[in-house]
């Protein structure tokens, strides 16, 4: 209230510059946030920025989605703005490979993308969960178009070599069969007595009638095949019109071969807050919002440039770079500020002088190993022989996924599945694996779940995060130890110098670490040269 | 290679492993953009030198040790004066450097980070390896033993296995 009244008799930005004079930038950003001023993370909006120095420049080193959304932000705040980027295109992880492309990883391997044209793969980030209001706000924003993804999918497959002799199960069944015979269970029990110091008479009621819901259970609460058990994991004869049409019901599986089978460990994967229902990818593959941002930002990305050295003194940054294809043709950029969004595995290798606490932080962040492989096939065999349209069939196979096309269904022709996901022991392995192995090794798994395979493979790429030359690893692996000690002086502004990306945030590997990530930093930056301004 | 002998070194599918994979992913410091909640990393059984270098080590380093440059770059190992000293190149492999992973976490720490573990013996065995190959000539061999004697990361966080 008290600070409404003041804002009322002078200009919030008075205000806030006669705090920053007086009481230090740290006092102001409290000012600010209570104002309203500032926008903590997790997204809640555009950043405010008004009342930029004039003439005040920020270097923002790579032009990822941090980079970007932070180089739009400040460049329409008045800041004068330069971003340098490795690649010669803008996006960073936020990319697609289709159909034309060529990539050369590290080590000189070179693939051609075959795909068909309007078919494509995202080695990176592939679903855009509905709470990212960050990266959906910039997709909007660029006007790039979304369509649903879809994480779950009942007809997909949960599958393990070791159990059902190998065959897939839908995820259908075996959620009903592990839900209706856990209702069961829980059911006998309470009927049993067993419940009867922790549940009251009366709510034992609405448990036993909760869990006839729940679990699809008959009238004895009993789970056996039926109409309502069908209803859930599917009938042997699905039920049709006319003198045919008659339903016959299935057969679960017992609860012992579930819970033998270990397929109950894929029944959360849509469960977790990061996989609910709505999830969103671009129109035609993530790279669609790197390209608009790069589209948007035109001149002010300078593409093929090699950060060497990063140097900060009294008056500004001075990045030197070279030309990342040639590595000669040695120049430097300088700025007031410096928002430095490269991935700590290469930043680590980059002389800059920092404190020792921000440079033990860069130090001290390995990078998670994945990979993905992008198999296409002559038909959509998924949709044509299975049914399974999107979604995701999980195994415990080295691949570990396989994601099916959230577009284009019906359509005829060819189609890419993401034939390969892989983390940890096994990413290593694959990558150490020339590509045409890693294709050939997501082909031989594959084939156990989906034998058309074979017959119908046309072309795959496959890519390995610690082969990228851009990034050397696929995102910050921080663990709560290493979070402990370093994360928060990670994230102060050093100086002139403030860091952004998913490797700064709590969302590690999500696009939207690096947006949010990349707001809170610049919000901090203006604070100090709104300060300073002031000063001057 | 690893990959064909799946039997020897991807154990049963544990369930207790995975469950506190699922439970650390959804605490607050685990959350990621992965979910794939099979994959378990708990042991790679008995290698060579020669073989976690192959399957594991190339990745990054490249096959014959040569390294490569992108925006950062992975050391050259073939000819690195650095690996005179063994004492470096174990430490390097048992604690990580910039964004390498350590392979000697705990295991909690590992399962947490998806990291692989290697045994004080198999880190022996891969320095001996690399420090006896890709033109390096190195004689004298590492043990088990003199590895153990050396820091290991997170030592006093939790218990070594």
């Amino acid at each position: 209230m008290e600070n409404d009244e003041v804002a009322a008799a002078m200009s919030r930005r008075d205000l806030l510059r006669l705090i920053g004079v007086t009481a230090g930038s740290a006092a102001m950003y409290q000012a600010m946030s209570a104002l309203g001023f500032a926008a903590p993370s997790p997204y809640q909006g555009p950043v405010d920025l008004s009342g930029a120095p004039p003439g005040a420049s920020v270097l923002i080193l790579g032009a990822g989605m941090a980079g970007m959304s932070a180089a739009y932000e400040l460049r329409n705040a008045g800041y004068k703005v330069q971003v340098l980027e490795y690649n010669a295109r803008a996006g960073g992880r936020n990319w697609t490979l289709r159909g034309g492309d060529s990539y050369t990883e590290l080590g000189g391997a070179t693939q051609h993308c075959e795909f068909d044209r309007d078919l494509y793969i995202n080695p990176g980030p592939w679903r855009i969960p509905y709470h990212h209001q960050g990266v959906l706000h910039y997709a909007k924003l660029l006007g790039v178009p979304l369509e649903p993804f879809f994480q779950v999918n009942y007809n997909a497959y949960l599958h393990s070599p070791k159990a059902f002799g190998g065959k897939p199960q839908r995820f259908r069944e075996v959620k009903a069969d592990y839900q209706g015979h856990v209702a069961e269970l829980l059911a006998k029990a309470t009927r049993q007595h067993a419940l009867d110091d922790a549940v009251s008479q009366e709510d034992q009621e609405r448990l036993l009638e909760s869990l006839r819901q729940w679990g699809a259970l008959d009238r004895n609460f009993t789970y056996a095949a039926s109409d309502a058990a069908s209803d859930r994991r599917g009938y042997a004869k699905n039920p049709g019109g006319g003198l045919s049409a008659r339903p016959i019901p299935s057969e679960p599986v017992g609860l012992g071969d579930i819970l033998k089978s270990g397929l109950w460990q894929g029944i959360p994967n849509g469960d977790t807050f990061d996989m609910q229902t709505a999830l969103f990818q671009p129109v035609g593959g993530m790279g669609r919002i790197g390209e608009a941002f790069g589209r948007e930002l035109g001149p002010l990305i300078r593409y093929n440039s090699k950060v060497v050295d990063i140097a900060q003194d009294a008056s500004g940054v001075t990045a030197t770079y070279v030309d990342s294809r040639t590595l000669s043709d040695k120049q430097t950029a300088r700025a007031d500020w410096c928002l430095c969004t490269l991935p700590l595995s290469v930043l680590a290798e980059i002389p800059l002088n920092v404190g020792a606490e921000l440079a033990a932080a860069i130090s001290a962040v390995p990078y998670a190993s994945a990979i993905k492989v992008g198999l296409q096939f002559k038909r959509r065999f998924w949709e044509e022989d299975e049914q399974i349209y999107g979604g995701i069939t999980y195994t415990d196979l080295p691949i570990t996924n396989i994601g099916y096309p959230n577009t284009g269904f019906f359509s005829g022709g060819k189609g890419v599945l993401l034939g390969a996901y892989i983390w940890g022991l096994n990413a290593m392995e694959f990558t150490a694996m020339t590509p045409p192995e890693r294709v050939q090794r997501a082909l031989d798994y594959g084939s156990q779940i989906h034998p058309q395979y074979r017959r119908e493979f046309d072309n795959g790429i496959a890519v390995a995060w610690h082969r990228s030359p851009f990034t050397l690893g696929c995102f910050g692996m921080w663990s709560t130890d290493a979070r402990a000690r370093h994360y928060d002086n990670l994230c102060q502004i050093d100086g002139r110098i403030a860091l952004a990306g998913e490797h700064a945030s709590f969302l590690g590997g999500w696009q939207e670490g690096a947006v949010t990530s990349s707001m809170d930093a610049i919000s901090r930056l203006h604070l100090r040269a709104v300060a300073q301004g002031a000063k001057a | 290679m690893i990959i064909v002998q799946r039997g020897r070194w991807r154990r049963g599918l544990a369930g207790l492993p995975v469950l506190l994979l699922l439970l650390l992913m959804q605490s607050g410091s685990g959350v990621r953009a992965d979910d794939s909640s099979f994959t378990d990393t708990d042991d790679i059984g008995p290698l060579t030198g020669e073989q976690i270098y192959q399957h594991i080590c190339q990745g990054c380093h490249m096959p014959g040790g040569q390294g490569a440059v992108g925006a950062g770059y992975y050391p050259k190992l073939a000819g690195d004066k650095k690996l005179i000293s063994w004492e470096y190149a174990a430490i390097t492999v048992l604690n990580g450097r910039n964004g390498m992973p350590p392979f000697a976490l705990p295991a909690a720490a590992a399962k947490e980070t998806r990291a692989v573990r290697l045994s004080d013996a198999q880190v022996a065995d891969v320095v001996n390896y690399v420090r006896s190959h890709f033109d390096n000539k190195y004689r004298a061999t590492v043990t088990a033993r003199q590895v153990q004697a050396l820091p290991h990361p997170g030592a006093g966080m939790a218990p070594a296995e």
